[in-house]
């Protein structure tokens, strides 16, 4: 057995004092290390974020200085020529843009992962959309969409139809749509392959066993598998649309009359194309972010709650 | 033989012809099933990349080709006048050194920057750095477009309006890297540090000598999505800088439309030449980017 | 200041000296004031369950974690507040912990490169290591082209090299296949011979650190349950949860009471058996435990005087010996450890004998009466 027991040397406050030396030297180092971004984020983000607060308080312009109108820029922003439109086709963009993106993405994935040889040609080929950059894509489909000389009135021409006007009032925000899903359906589709890859192959092994069809084996094995990240996927592909802009002002320059206006275009127009609309283009910034923020809260409980529930 | 013998060898070889026509008609419903899976797959990726055939030839054509019906699909003699017409009458190549510029500055910095903010968010212990990680959380999604107003003013009070700073200093903040560093810095285990801590090394040390060539991987796909998304930026550059040796290259491309009149040949052209860097980029790393990373980000 | 504290000197040459060590995690507590002193040269083995603190204890001597409470002392000079590689101790980790983007030799040669060693000297003592640890063929791959059993003697090399204080190894062969341990076992104790220097190893083997240690500190739920040699431990073991940690089949405790009786104290329960020499050591009346090991139970006939009834309920065949699991008094069951060859069957009635230089009481907290008889 041990002798008796030892006593300690140092008083217990020298021990606090050099504890608290130890623990200042490691909080250093973390501010070190995370301190020239944390700078950047605070300043350029965050800051930002707050000064969004600010500007949707006042009235006037950038240049020119404003006054504090209080929430009167909310209050009338309902009335505002072309916010509520753009609101309205963001919202359409949006809503329609993201089904079709997500359900072609999963078809395209659901084929290329089962795919036994020639994968990398595909994934080459239809990731390659996603690299181009809005105004490039926006010039392209100029050129598809021209009524002389487009493809898309030559495809019909070939069929024996007579040529559709692609950018007209009512159709513009359709290619507008038809545009998005053609940069982004590679992008997604990536994404819901790597997922697919990730699936526990015994499942379908014993799915088939018990004799599931395909159709069968997707409903009721991928899709519940997948819910989580579909779900991640219809969040992030959600907020994307909302910031449409630069396909809208190659392709459109936002018209014709305002049909595929959205609201980072109209924030760009208050804010630059006109000499006293800040607080407005402030404010309808404040209302997007402010939707974005609640859909990331949501995304970020929803997901955290479901864990193991899957 | 014996008779029962004599049977038992007649059974196996029916039982062997089944098995044969059986593994025979699975194959072909395999292989039929391979080649729908080809024809379905072919006829979207047609779809996707027939839009820059068509452009490809736009820019090969002039102005009477391209309104021609029908239209010819090999173009022959090609007519190089649009390219020549963007590089020597437009600022097609400034725009697109500014972006190149740009990009790979900011690429640099944001690799170092995020990957440091990493290992302090994952191995460090720090005060507030559970506070500091949800901050950042949170504000992943917002997007740029909505800060403009904000992020103009404070970088015209700060004199940077219209310079190089102004467009390679509000990147920094995207938090997307230091949250992808330290998910794959949370992969390396512990004993590692701790190894190299009885080593004596210093946290710097430890974050130069042994984290950075541990998640090479991961910094090269944090550098692929940095330099991307600068490439592909447009709104925050369009009100940023005004003077014309600043523009990038998607603003510049854009500017054709706005200022340009209508010259299809010029838009083609330009539309293409835009492509040729990012495609080059993209066909080096893709064997490496696309599955392998992102399967691997997934998992986490 | 900080000069003359850390010139405090120990009150003998100890190598390493724990005193009232605490650790806790918020409110959870994973060492409660421990305290021990470790000589130069010898070989510790720091053996619990999971969870009992043993890693801990090794990480805070390491200084890859801070105490809560108490002080460390190495070679004399308080270690609290030194960085890790201040204290010259040289930890072997359970996964390894190699670099993987470097070669073995790289890996063994780190510490010395780190420390500002001349180049020529770093490569004259990894070679030396390599030699000692037969990797010198190894020097120039990488740790993922080596076998398990190779890079554990990376890691090995890479404390050896260091020529520290004291090694720390924290469950180094608990990666290995059964056999390879064995082999990596005889080779560390061969090491630590030629070597000499003082060794603390973690595990929660009690076959290893039996066979390794000089002295075994036993813990538990964050305290020290015994600090012994391999035999004192064994043979004298300090309480219940020690007695049953140390031995294979473990030794057979029963509970019961001790009674007064007209011819003294007695333990009473599913057998009974007289008690004097517990109760002359202070062992009083009420609830305690009987222990004895398998090997000390013998069978005899009905006739001998103390002779116990018993059922055989199972027996299992383990080479030489045979461990008979035995129903006594209806509900206890006992293991008996005997020879192969013995005739013994399932259903058997039969007798036991328990020697009585070989019973120990333990008292109703769970430690050990000790009535001083106890021999080999």
């Amino acid at each position: 057995m041990e002798a008796q027991p030892r006593r300690m040397r140092l008083s217990p406050e020298d021990h606090a004092r050099l504890r608290r030396k130890a623990r200042l030297r490691r909080e250093f180092s973390g501010l070190m290390f995370i301190g020239p971004m944390f700078v950047f984020f605070v300043v350029f983000l965050v800051l930002p974020v707050f000064g969004t607060i600010w500007w949707s308080t006042r009235f006037g312009s950038l240049y020119s200085g404003t006054r504090f109108v209080g929430l009167r820029n909310f209050t009338r922003l309902p009335d505002l020529v072309g916010a509520p439109q753009a609101i309205k086709n963001t919202l359409v963009f949006a809503g329609a843009s993201v089904p079709l993106i997500l359900a072609g993405a999963l078809a395209i994935a659901l084929l290329l992962a089962r795919l036994e040889r020639g994968g990398a040609v595909y994934r080459f080929l239809v990731y390659f959309p996603v690299l181009v950059p809005g105004v490039v894509a926006g010039l392209i489909w100029l050129f598809l969409t021209n009524s002389d000389f487009g493809l898309f009135n030559d495809v019909l021409a070939l069929f024996g139809f007579k040529p559709v006007t692609w950018l007209g009032v009512d159709t513009a925000l359709g290619v507008l749509i038809a545009l998005d899903v053609w940069r982004n359906v590679g992008y997604w589709a990536m994404f819901f392959v790597a997922a697919i890859i990730g699936l526990p192959q015994e499942l379908y092994q014993a799915a088939k066993l018990d004799g599931a069809s395909a159709v069968s084996r997707f409903r009721f094995l991928t899709l519940p598998l997948l819910r989580r990240i579909i779900f991640f996927a219809v969040v992030v592909s959600t907020i994307w649309a909302f910031q449409v802009f630069d396909t809208a002002i190659v392709l459109t320059r936002g018209g014709p009359a305002g049909a595929t206006t959205t609201v980072i275009y109209r924030v760009w127009q208050y804010v630059f194309g006109s000499n006293n609309k800040v607080g407005f283009a402030a404010a309808i910034s404040l209302v997007m972010i402010v939707a974005i923020l609640a859909l990331t809260l949501l995304q970020m409980r929803l997901l955290r709650s479901r864990r193991g529930g899957d | 033989m014996t008779a029962i013998a004599e049977s038992h060898v007649a059974d196996r070889g029916v039982l062997r012809r089944l098995a044969v026509d059986h593994a025979r008609v699975r194959r072909r419903k395999r292989r039929l099933a391979e080649l729908s899976r080809h024809l379905v797959l072919g006829l979207v990726t047609f779809i996707l990349v027939a839009p820059f055939y068509y452009v490809v030839l736009a820019s090969l054509k002039d102005s009477n080709a391209i309104f021609s019906y029908p239209p010819k699909l090999i173009p022959w003699p090609p007519y190089w006048e649009n390219y020549r017409h963007v590089l020597t009458e437009t600022n097609f190549l400034r725009w697109m050194f500014n972006t190149m510029f740009v990009a790979t500055t900011v690429t640099v910095l944001k690799v170092f920057l995020d990957s440091m903010a990493g290992y302090a968010l994952a191995k460090i212990d720090f005060t507030g750095k559970r506070a500091v990680f949800m901050l950042m959380l949170i504000l992943l999604m917002v997007p740029g477009g909505a800060l403009i107003v904000p992020l103009w003013s404070l970088v015209f009070s700060l004199g940077l309006i219209n310079t190089y700073f102004a467009l390679m200093l509000p990147p920094l903040a995207n938090p997307l890297g230091a949250i992808l560093m330290r998910q794959f810095i949370l992969g390396l285990p512990n004993d590692l540090e701790h190894a190299a801590r009885l080593d004596g090394l210093n946290d710097f040390q430890i974050y130069w000598r042994i984290i950075l060539p541990l998640i090479k991987p991961g910094l090269v796909v944090l550098a692929v999505i940095i330099f991307t998304d600068q490439f592909i930026s447009f709104i925050w550059p369009l009100i940023a800088t005004t003077s014309d040796d600043l523009i990038v290259l998607t603003v510049g491309v854009a500017s054709l439309r706005a200022h340009g009149g209508v010259d299809y040949g010029l838009w083609s052209a330009s539309a293409v030449m835009s492509l040729v860097p990012i495609a080059i980029l993209f066909f080096i790393l893709q064997r490496q980017f696309l599955a392998r990373s992102l399967a691997g980000a997934l998992k986490q | 200041m900080t000069d003359r504290l850390q010139d405090t000197s120990g009150d003998s040459g100890h190598a390493i000296e724990l005193v009232e060590v605490t650790k806790h995690y918020g409110t959870m507590e994973a060492l409660k004031g421990v305290d021990l002193a470790i000589g130069y040269g010898e070989f510790i083995a720091l053996l619990g369950p999971s969870g009992c603190g043993k890693s801990t204890l090794l990480k805070l001597i390491a200084g890859l974690e801070d105490l809560s409470d108490g002080e460390i002392y190495v070679g004399g000079k308080l270690a609290n507040y030194l960085k890790p590689s201040a204290r010259n101790v040289a930890m072997v980790f359970q996964n390894y912990a190699l670099y993987p983007h470097m070669t073995v030799r790289e890996n063994i040669g780190f510490p010395l490169k780190m420390g500002g060693v001349p180049r020529q000297e770093v490569d004259s003592r990894v070679e030396d290591a390599a030699g000692l640890l037969q990797l010198s063929a190894q020097l120039d791959r990488f740790p993922d082209e080596l076998s398990g059993g190779q890079r554990q003697r990376v890691a090995l090399g890479r404390a050896i090299v260091r020529e520290p204080l004291a090694f720390l190894m924290d469950e180094p062969l608990s990666n290995l296949d059964a056999l390879l341990r064995v082999e990596m076992r005889t080779e560390l104790l061969r090491l630590h011979k030629r070597v000499g220097r003082t060794t603390i190893y973690v595990t929660h083997d009690q076959i290893e650190a039996m066979t390794m240690a000089d002295r075994i500190v036993l813990m538990h739920h964050g305290e020290i349950q015994q600090v012994g040699s391999p035999s004192e431990i064994y043979v004298t073991p300090a309480n219940t949860f020690v007695a049953r940690f140390v031995g294979s089949p473990p030794m057979n405790l029963i509970e019961g009471r001790i009674e007064s009786a007209a011819s003294g104290a007695v333990f009473v329960g599913p057998l009974q058996l007289p008690a004097d020499k517990a109760a002359a050591c202070g062992l009083g009346e009420g609830p305690a435990t009987l222990g004895i090991r398998p090997e000390h139970l013998e069978i005899v006939d009905a006739s001998h005087p103390e002779a116990v009834p018993a059922k055989v309920d199972l027996v299992e065949r383990v080479g030489a010996d045979s461990n008979v699991f035995l129903i006594v008094g209806g509900q206890s069951a006992l293991i008996a450890s005997v020879d192969a060859a013995t005739p013994i069957h399932e259903g058997d009635e039969i007798h036991l004998h328990l020697r009585p230089e070989h019973v120990q009481f333990f008292d109703a907290k769970g430690d050990r009466v000790d009535h001083g008889g106890a021999s080999r």
